[in-house]
């Protein structure tokens, strides 16, 4: 009963606004009416005046006006539906690309449309929870990064089984890693600025739409032989939060581009990991050679104290108290302290020395970020940033040929964790001391 | 495959014309009556998995999709309490409230335990939950079903998981529409407006797969502000929300049927309950063939 009288209320309701609006509309109308023939008187006058051409042109026509007014533009959405995943048959494979840490890569065909593709088969190992969740990240964050430099996810298809789970994203010709293996030199600084500019406004996107990516390396930037790079392979991307979510792995990012929060054991971590990441792909792509190459946490952490310096606890406060800083023994030999980046890096000018000290500071909070990147003197000096069409082309490993490995080490894995809190790294700096006891200083942190 | 966080994708006219279990022959009453009851029964079990409304709105939407079009599931193939039981354990491992397979299994098996579907909020409690505790044979042989059902779930979807909800966005137009400095009741106001919500999650006419957010938020607040009496501009307001008077109207009226429909399938139902698996779901079909060949 109630539902009635609501019902006879809002149609009454609804009757009486529309009796309202029409009413408005109608005073509205009589108001623009008044207006034109004031309007009209003045062009008139202003006729008789003899300027008639310029006048007319500023007092735009009332109809106009009123009918905009009218019709009010409402905000719609293109957003899609779903369907249930199509086969994978639909797909031809054409060769094997590589496998990564999280699944096998193919180059594959559209049988219907002839269109070439990347398939990417998920690796369903850890099936104790259903369906892996880092997969389902993988997915949703790449649905929602429509962005011009991060790989296109096309949609999810399956095999025969539930278990049988393919990507199908857009094909590019080369990802970076390989193809600096096969160049006889580095790219060009110009060239250097535009793949750093590219890779900024992606992960940029990627901060603003609340992702971390957790794996960027060069061997997950795809390049195109258009200049175009895009970065790929979600696998370690979640969701990220303000304040930042605790608890996090800090099991991410391949070895060579972790940051040492992330060795020193930190599970509350935000944007910065993937900073440190790209100042380490920077570097990588001034010399063609990845800049950090430890062969585990603890030569990892001493190849970043080398390059960067040591930390104190007033260049990064609160290290002290990450949990695998306690057993952390550094020297305190102002000597041993300093970044040598500057030095080592003699052919980069001042501001990107600057710029890549700074993507590699030891305090996560003093890296900049995509958007502070982005702004840097850097990119603005000689020489500019190289045009994407002026990219020079290069032949595709993964086009045709089966491709060199060298080795380096993947994205940690999920269950890999033998207790990273157990590594020492108290035998850090050990070998140094051997060298330098004779200089008299001590190792001890007091 | 574009997202946005404004925005839903939506069901397709085909998608609404029919669906997999019509195709089976289920008549679509029964058909409404099981989704209805399956969505009550995840948010029901969404509180007392202690998850919060968001993350059971998710799961809600997720099983109301599953439904839908004759690429659809099927109620002749899967049952509604496990679509519902893996819609919950979906969206809650890609929340930041992961749930077990143990803590899901075991409030699906209690909740099961009820001799009726319309239980009032009350009894829900009465019963010690712990009575109901699953024994190994019995819990891995649901435990697979539900991972089962889960990747199906996502097969059905295309792994579509992407929801946008409009309980932010409702309290946002009500602060722009300075609703909570002028007047007393604001906050009533809001509860009711969300009230109506989170009833529309179970709406037989499917309205968060044909209605976008801001359109949801905007009609549940004009219904919202009718019933406390608390008076809204004079002016087509839901235009700055990109809702268009046709759309808040059909949305009121759809919020508005909610409390008919949910009586009538509450006396429908009675003491029986709603047949949420395959087997029950047979034996209804069964049972009213022969009722009306006798008729």
């Amino acid at each position: 009963m109630a539902g009635k009288s609501r019902w006879a209320d809002d149609e009454e309701d609804k009757a009486l606004e529309a009796q309202r609006k029409k009413e408005k509309g109608e005073k509205k109308r009589a108001k623009l009416e008044k207006q034109r023939q004031l309007e009209e008187e003045v062009r008139a006058k202003e006729e008789e005046a003899n300027h008639p051409a310029k006048r007319r042109k500023l007092s735009p026509s009332p109809e106009k006006d009123g009918s905009r007014e009218e019709s009010r533009e409402l905000l719609r959405f293109e957003t899609g539906g779903w369907g249930p995943c199509r086969h994978v048959n639909n797909f031809e494979t054409l060769n094997h690309i590589e496998e990564g840490s999280y699944g096998w890569v193919s180059r594959a065909k559209e049988t219907a449309t002839g269109e070439v593709v990347a398939l990417k088969k998920l690796k369903m190992d850890y099936l104790n929870d259903g369906f892996p969740v880092t997969a389902l990240r993988e997915i949703q964050t790449l649905q929602e990064s429509r962005h011009r430099h991060i790989v296109d996810l096309r949609e999810v298809v399956m095999g025969d089984t539930l278990e049988d789970v393919f990507l199908v994203m857009e094909f590019l010709e080369h990802d970076l890693k390989t193809l600096q293996e096969d160049m006889a030199e580095p790219f060009l600084a110009s060239e250097v600025k535009t793949l750093l500019s590219q890779l900024a406004s992606a992960v940029d996107f990627l901060h603003d739409h609340w992702i971390l990516h957790r794996d960027l390396k060069t061997s997950n930037i795809l390049l195109n032989n258009r200049g175009t790079i895009k970065i790929a392979d979600f696998g370690m991307a979640r969701y990220t939060s303000n304040p930042p979510p605790t608890n996090l792995t800090q099991l991410v990012v391949t070895l060579w581009y972790r940051a040492p929060e992330l060795l020193l054991g930190t599970t509350t971590y935000d944007i910065g990991i993937d900073m440190w990441s790209i100042g380490c792909i920077f570097g990588e792509l001034l010399t063609k050679e990845p800049l950090l190459q430890g062969k585990n946490e603890v030569d990892e952490l001493s190849k970043i104290f080398e390059l960067c310096g040591i930390p104190t606890e007033e260049s990064w406060p609160g290290f002290r108290r990450l949990p695998n800083a306690k057993g952390l023994r550094l020297p305190r030999d102002n000597k041993a302290k300093g970044s040598i980046i500057r030095a080592k890096f003699p052919f980069l000018t001042n501001s990107g020395a600057e710029l890549l000290s700074s993507l590699l500071s030891l305090n996560p909070d003093r890296r900049p970020n995509a958007k502070e990147m982005l702004s840097h003197p850097y990119f603005k000096e000689a020489p500019k940033p190289k045009s994407e069409a002026m990219f020079p082309t290069f032949p595709s490993k993964a086009g045709q040929e089966k491709r060199r490995r060298r080795a380096s080490p993947n994205a940690p894995k999920r269950g890999d964790a033998p207790g990273i809190s157990d590594v020492d790294f108290s035998g850090i700096f050990a070998n140094r001391e051997e060298e330098q006891s004779g200089a008299g200083f001590t190792l001890r942190m007091v | 495959m574009h997202t946005s966080q404004l925005a839903n994708p939506l069901a397709t006219v085909a998608q609404l014309e029919s669906s997999g279990s019509q195709l089976d022959g289920i008549p679509a009453d029964l058909e409404d009556s099981i989704r209805f009851a399956g969505a009550r029964l995840t948010q029901t079990a969404g509180i007392l998995l202690r998850l919060p409304q968001e993350i059971i709105a998710q799961a809600i939407i997720v099983f109301t999709r599953f439904w839908i079009g004759p690429e659809g599931g099927s109620l002749i193939q899967y049952g509604a309490e496990q679509v519902s039981a893996s819609s919950l354990y979906l969206m809650a491992k890609l929340s930041a409230y992961p749930k077990s397979p143990r803590s899901i299994i075991n409030v699906f098996a209690y909740l099961d335990s009820f001799p009726s579907t319309f239980i009032d909020a009350e009894k829900l409690r009465s019963k010690d939950a712990e009575a109901y505790f699953m024994s190994e044979g019995p819990y891995q042989a649901r435990r697979a079903i539900l991972l089962r059902m889960e990747s199906q779930i996502l097969k059905t979807l295309g792994f579509q998981l992407h929801v946008s909800l409009p309980y932010t966005l409702c309290i946002t137009y009500l602060q722009t529409l300075d609703v909570f400095t002028t007047h007393a009741r604001a906050s009533d106001l809001a509860k009711r407006a969300f009230a109506h919500l989170n009833t529309a999650l179970l709406s037989p006419q499917l309205l968060y797969l044909t209605h976008q957010p801001p359109c949801l938020a905007t009609a549940a607040i004009y219904l919202a502000a009718k019933e406390v009496g608390i008076k809204l501009p004079d002016a087509d307001w839901w235009e700055v929300f990109d809702t268009d008077r046709e759309e808040l109207g059909f949305l009121v009226v759809g919020l508005l049927s909610m409390e008919g429909f949910a009586t009538e399938e509450k006396a429908k139902w009675e003491k029986r309950k709603v047949p949420m698996t395959v087997d029950e779901v047979e034996a209804e079909v069964e049972r009213r063939r022969i009722s009306n060949g006798e008729e």
